[in-house]
């Protein structure tokens, strides 16, 4: 299992690395967007300090925390699908389902190379935010933060794997992983507080494991929050993971049986 | 070996979106790949399965390889069964696909035979050496090249090689030497042979009749998903009660006036 987990990961790392300059650009363009919301804060970072005591920061260092933290939970979410399209459309999915490997470590291995790649952008951001923008992390609480970051990315696997279920059998078109992408990323406070929006958005904002896995990150990283006082949060993300993850786990298999059945498994 | 009775399979085109969106229950009518196919291939004999394009040549080694499900009838591969007993199959089958894309171009093409190793199961040394051993079997020199920068008959030579590689016992061969100059057919052609000598059931779908009656045993003619004719050639000869009729005559016959 492990040799063939390490294997995709060095098939992804040789193909990543033969486009020379990719690597240059992800650099370059996280610090694009980083600088972008540096200025919107210097603007109007002012208007939504109230939105913020709770944070205890500026808009630039909550949003930072929170672009970070979801291009992670993109990779979750993103990562199975496009990399199921990705191979359809190179052609290589057939290759790769005639090797006698479980579907659930093909999955693994594809998303694998995508965390480590997601891993190094938030220490770019990181790097970027403590010594060019004087961020203060000092407070952090390690634990929590590790433990919200594996349920995150759990519950958002699983629901990446019901967005791969769709492009197995549509090929195209994917509302789960364009609610995620669009909705989440407007209501469940990444780029502003979810306190700023209006009362009924506030109220949709709640049904969305994002809400409560930013608002929980926050308070962790910049707060130093304990496991105990982020335990609503954690109950959220929980019942997320429980619900999502045999919910995936079905969803993916009917979708491929469904797809052989079809015929378009390499369809594209 | 392989035991394939009475496999069917039928595809429902799909529809253009804005077909189904102004009527959400129209479908398609399905389209018969294949119907009530049955034979059976042992160790160290190769089938050709013959037929015009579309005829369900692919589909029929799909289903075998797991790739496709069949609608109704049964196949076992050393008593294996699709669906059921997938990565046994997978292990044991090596398909070798029409198309040259199943390859990761910006790979070389040791890389891409090294990982689909390592996706087999067999450990670093293993492959290596049974990389060396067919490198200089086929006398490769460009293995270390971008995938991107073969030409057809090198990319079809190392999609032999990958389907191999694993040492399968049932070698499918979907048009193998597509496309091929005259000696990288020749090579193709007689490593097949060898294949068989070393007891591996071949199933090799072509359009090539000369190339078929070269190499295999026996021969499967399918037309429009139907069997048409199963046997060797003295066989098929007999149930065109013509003794002295070529592959070719008899192949025309039955796809022609079908």
């Amino acid at each position: 299992m492990l040799r063939k987990i390490t294997a995709q990961i060095k098939k992804d790392f040789l193909i990543e690395t033969s486009y020379k300059f990719a690597f240059l650009f992800n650099i370059f363009s996280v610090l694009a967007s980083i600088l972008t919301y540096f200025f919107i804060d210097k603007l109007f970072g002012h208007k939504v300090t109230e939105h913020l005591e709770e944070f205890g920061v500026s808009y630039f260092s909550y949003v930072l925390l929170s672009m970070a933290f979801f291009s992670y939970i993109g990779v979750g979410l993103g990562s199975f699908s496009s990399r199921i399209r990705g191979e359809q459309l190179q052609g290589t999915l057939e290759s790769l389902l005639l090797t006698p490997t479980k579907i659930s470590i093909l999955l693994a291995g594809m998303a694998l190379w995508n965390l480590i790649i997601a891993t190094f952008d938030i220490l770019i951001y990181l790097v970027l935010g403590i010594f060019i923008f004087k961020i203060n992390f000092s407070n952090i609480n390690i634990l929590s933060t590790t433990i919200i970051l594996i349920l995150t990315m759990a519950s958002f696997s699983c629901l990446g794997i019901i967005s791969a279920s769709f492009i197995l059998i549509f090929k195209r078109g994917n509302p789960v992983g364009w609610i995620i992408n669009t909705i989440e990323g407007l209501l469940g406070g990444v780029y502003f507080p979810v306190t700023v929006m209006p009362g009924f958005l506030q109220t949709a904002a709640r049904f969305f494991p994002i809400t409560y896995a930013i608002r929980a990150i926050e308070l962790a990283v910049y707060r130093g929050y304990s496991l105990p006082e982020l335990k609503s949060e954690l109950i959220f993300l929980c019942l997320f993971c429980l619900v999502l993850t045999p919910l995936s786990g079905y969803t993916f298999k009917y979708a491929l049986k469904k797809a052989r059945r079809q015929g378009s498994l390499l369809q594209y | 070996m392989l035991k394939v009775k009475n496999i069917s399979k039928q595809f429902i085109p799909a529809l253009p979106l804005s077909a189904r969106l102004i009527n959400l229950h129209r479908k398609n009518s399905p389209v018969t790949a294949l119907k009530d196919i049955s034979f059976s291939l042992e160790k160290g004999s190769i089938l050709g399965i013959l037929g015009p394009n579309g005829a369900g040549k692919t589909t029929l080694l799909k289903i075998i390889s797991t790739i496709i499900l069949a609608d109704k009838g049964t196949v076992r591969v050393d008593n294996y069964s699709p669906g059921r007993d997938d990565e046994k199959i997978k292990s044991i089958t090596g398909l070798m696909s029409n198309e040259e894309r199943s390859f990761y171009w910006r790979l070389t093409g040791r890389q891409n035979l090294e990982f689909f190793a390592a996706m087999h199961g067999l450990d670093k040394r293993n492959a290596e050496s049974r990389l060396k051993e067919y490198f200089t079997k086929f006398k490769i020199t460009y293995q270390d090249k971008r995938f991107d920068s073969y030409s057809s008959g090198m990319k079809r030579i190392f999609s032999l090689i990958k389907t191999i590689l694993h040492d399968p016992r049932l070698v499918l061969l979907d048009e193998p030497t597509k496309s091929l100059d005259y000696n990288t057919s020749l090579k193709l052609r007689n490593f097949i042979r060898e294949l068989s000598a070393a007891g591996k059931a071949v199933l090799l779908a072509t359009h090539n009749i000369q190339e078929a009656e070269e190499l295999c045993d026996s021969f499967l003619i399918i037309y429009q998903g139907k069997t048409r004719a199963i046997g060797a050639l003295d066989e098929l000869r007999k149930g065109m009660n013509n003794s002295s009729a070529t592959l070719t005559d008899i192949y025309l016959k039955l796809t022609q006036n079908a």
